[in-house]
């Protein structure tokens, strides 16, 4: 794909760059196109992104998707390859403060006028819109939005401990596993045994205990709230989550575990909105599970944000910068947002789309509900294990000590504590 | 190879058609060796200046000095990637040399299917670590594994589950690893077991010398050349093992499971630290010249002796 794209652009730069531009004068405007890479490649996120170019055709566009599966950072090693060669994409999946990382190191879009032309700005979260304007400028669109600490239960499992209400605060879920354990389910927690599963335990447990202490300590890397004892309590809750996993997990996914969750071998599970995109493509009904809000200790929701987004690189090319355009009001768009939801599981980046109608869940209206409850109660923070609340050198040397913590039963939380801070002062 | 050498040795200076003549064997050589030494020698540099550099996402110029390098070396991540390089590589060579040893030995025995066995044994060779890994990480899982398997023939309080057991979980890449690499020393020494003078096993058999008296004092003594050969050949193996680890434990469970390499990798192309990943990959390039350095040195005397004998 790298190579056709190459020759492709070479042809339309050389022999083409003086034909196009009369070419376009006759035809009124240039024909818009498109280069993208993400990972998206497969299942639900695969569909989607391609849905995506189907409308941006559907609209004259030409789009040229290049996936990178497997981890965000794959695909960035690439979009690292291609700004050091000098040949960004026009648009590129990227998100959270790596927006503002990366928008050092190339050039980028500055969409300002396109973004007040939809009026976009005042139907994002305040959070979420900081993270895409770096230096007070538009330069991503937010594409959609989950939170990482929905709380998923299986209805066989609640069946087993004859258990009907959704637990609101950390003591209910303790109280509702343990419940579990007593029916004669071995394992009430369904997890996956990799760091962002790590990460999501200890995120969901700390922001459910106390978001203000989230943010001083996560968000802003405060050195007190690090040290303070809301990360203790943390610490000692994924310990509480810790010993009611399978340990014979490994270092496999979640998805693992869902047969086993669904069948009611396992209760529960810690886990961000796309595994409802993932449960449903397994074939699994909407029946099979509930989809709350992550505990919280306050009764109230809290929401830790995880949100797609592109960013759009500059390219001197006329067509590239018309796709670019049509990009961006095919990303703000409420129709666009809603199909693309439906397809993952998440939910839209506007506040202001009705979730009542007919391809939503009960989850995903749930989800939008909390959003909304969260953001009037400053109550929406920015996901750590993924990657949403610090740079990936922060992120990854805290989510060291949070992943050998879970596994590691002899380090206390008190260690736990000060280790996360001295992993923190070693990685600023 | 040795062949182009040998007539490309000739007395005398060499002359225009001469040179002409040979001209393809030097360019046979040369070309090939000056490019790979200077696309080696080049790109280390590389990397050692910009281990030196404040580069995160991309390489950028400047100097922090040692900086890059105390930070590393201050993780976590990396003393325990140490100390399991110790271990593993430790423990990697040297039982991978006595199961190829034992299998050689066994296999010299001049046994019927020796053909078969051979191939059988050097087969994990032909297999890339991150199958060997990827297999590994089934058969070793408790929940599907050989674990499993126990229990379900019966023996129930049957316990194996070294994979997700962070303090045993650095042997399981050892089983992997000796899995996939006897084969190999296997196949050295019997060649060295094979090309042991034959007269001298008569004169020791002349003498009286039982089979274990005569391997232990006549044929084991002329296989320490390959030994070496071996050692050396492993410990840059091991020093240098990357995919194996990422499809068998990918460092885990936690980190208890990291090896170097991983370090190096994830500091790059993780973490978007080019400058901390490059002092990573220069501090494994020292380790491995710890190795190198003593070999060559052992080589070196070696040869100046050799005129002598």
């Amino acid at each position: 794909m790298p190579t056709t794209t190459t020759r492709r652009r070479l042809l339309a730069g050389s022999a083409a760059a003086l034909a196009l531009p009369a070419f376009a004068r006759a035809q009124g405007a240039v024909k818009p196109r498109l280069t993208v890479i993400s990972q998206w490649s497969a299942g639900s996120d695969g569909a989607a992104i391609t849905a995506l170019g189907k409308k941006f055709e559907e609209k004259g566009g030409v789009w040229q998707h290049s996936p990178v599966p497997g981890f965000t950072t794959e695909m960035m090693n690439k979009l690292r390859a291609q700004i050091i060669a000098g040949d960004p994409p026009a648009c590129s999946q990227l998100k959270g403060p790596e927006i503002a990382a990366w928008s050092k190191i190339a050039p980028t879009v500055n969409l300002d006028a396109v973004v007040a032309a939809a009026a976009y700005e005042k139907v994002v979260a305040p959070d979420l819109a900081r993270l895409h304007k770096p230096g007070g400028k538009w330069i991503a669109l937010p594409l959609q939005i989950y939170s990482t600490n929905m709380l998923f239960l299986s209805k066989r499992a609640m069946d087993k401990a004859k258990a009907d209400k959704i637990p609101v605060t950390w003591a209910d879920f303790n109280e509702l596993a343990e419940k579990m354990k007593a029916g004669g389910i071995i394992y009430p927690i369904a997890n996956g045994g990799t760091r962002p599963d790590d990460g999501q335990k200890f995120e969901a447990s700390l922001a459910g205990i106390s978001p203000t202490s989230y943010r001083a300590a996560i968000m802003n890397l405060d050195k007190k709230a690090l040290e303070g004892p809301e990360i203790k309590a943390a610490f000692a809750q994924v310990r509480k989550i810790a010993d009611w996993m399978d340990p014979n997990i490994g270092a496999q996914p979640y998805a693992t575990n869902l047969k086993r969750f669904v069948d009611g071998d396992m209760g529960m599970m810690i886990m961000g909105g796309w595994a409802q995109g993932v449960l449903r493509n397994a074939g699994f009904k909407f029946d099979d599970f509930i989809i709350a809000p992550g505990p919280s200790d306050n009764t109230k929701p809290v929401f830790l944000l995880n949100a797609d987004a592109f960013i759009f690189w500059q390219r001197k090319e006329p067509d590239l910068q018309a796709g670019q355009t049509l990009m961006a009001q095919l990303v703000m768009d409420p129709a666009i947002q809603t199909m693309y939801s439906q397809i993952t599981g998440s939910i839209p980046v506007r506040t202001d789309v009705d979730l009542s109608g007919e391809g939503w869940s009960d989850g995903q209206r749930r989800t939008a509900a909390a959003l909304k409850d969260a953001i009037a109660n400053n109550q929406a923070v920015l996901s750590l294990a993924h990657n949403m609340a610090q740079e990936n050198g922060l992120t990854a040397a805290m989510i060291d000590v949070i992943t050998e913590y879970v596994k590691n039963k002899t380090i206390t939380p008190e260690q736990a504590v000060t280790r996360l801070a001295e992993a923190v002062e070693g990685a600023r | 190879m040795t062949d182009v050498v040998s007539t490309a040795t000739r007395p005398g200076r060499p002359t225009i058609s001469g040179v002409a003549r040979r001209l393809p064997e030097y360019l046979l050589i040369w070309v090939p060796l000056l490019l790979s030494a200077a696309h080696l020698i080049s790109f280390s540099l590389w990397t050692i200046w910009i281990s030196f550099t404040p580069s995160t996402l991309v390489p950028v110029s400047g100097w922090v000095g040692l900086r890059n390098y105390t930070a590393v070396l201050a993780t976590r991540n990396w003393q325990i990637a140490f100390n399991n390089l110790l271990l593993f590589g430790s423990a990697f060579v040297l039982l991978s040399l006595i199961t190829g040893l034992i299998l050689a030995i066994l296999l010299d025995q001049r046994i019927r299917g020796e053909n078969v066995l051979r191939s059988i044994f050097l087969y994990p060779l032909a297999v890339s670590f991150v199958v060997t890994g990827t297999v590994w990480s089934w058969l070793l899982n408790p929940g599907i594994g050989i674990e499993k398997l126990v229990h379900d023939l019966g023996w129930t309080s049957f316990h194996f589950d070294w994979l997700v057991n962070r303090d045993m979980a650095i042997w399981t890449i050892v089983i992997a690893v000796i899995w996939q690499s006897s084969g190999f020393a296997m196949a050295l020494f019997l060649a060295g077991l094979r090309s042991v003078d034959a007269d001298l096993i008569k004169a020791a058999q002349i003498d009286g010398a039982g089979p274990i008296r005569m391997y232990r004092r006549v044929i084991l003594p002329t296989l320490w050349p390959i030994t070496i050969a071996v050692v050396v050949i492993q410990l840059q193996f091991a020093i240098s093992t990357f995919d194996l680890v990422r499809a068998l434990t990918n460092g885990g469970p936690g980190i208890a499971t990291q090896l170097p390499a991983l370090v190096v990798y994830d500091l790059m192309f993780q973490r978007g630290l080019l400058g901390r990943g490059a002092a990573a990959a220069v501090l494994m390039l020292l380790i491995l010249l710890a190795v190198l350095l003593p070999y060559a040195a052992w080589r070196y005397f070696q040869r100046r002796r050799a005129p002598h004998a």
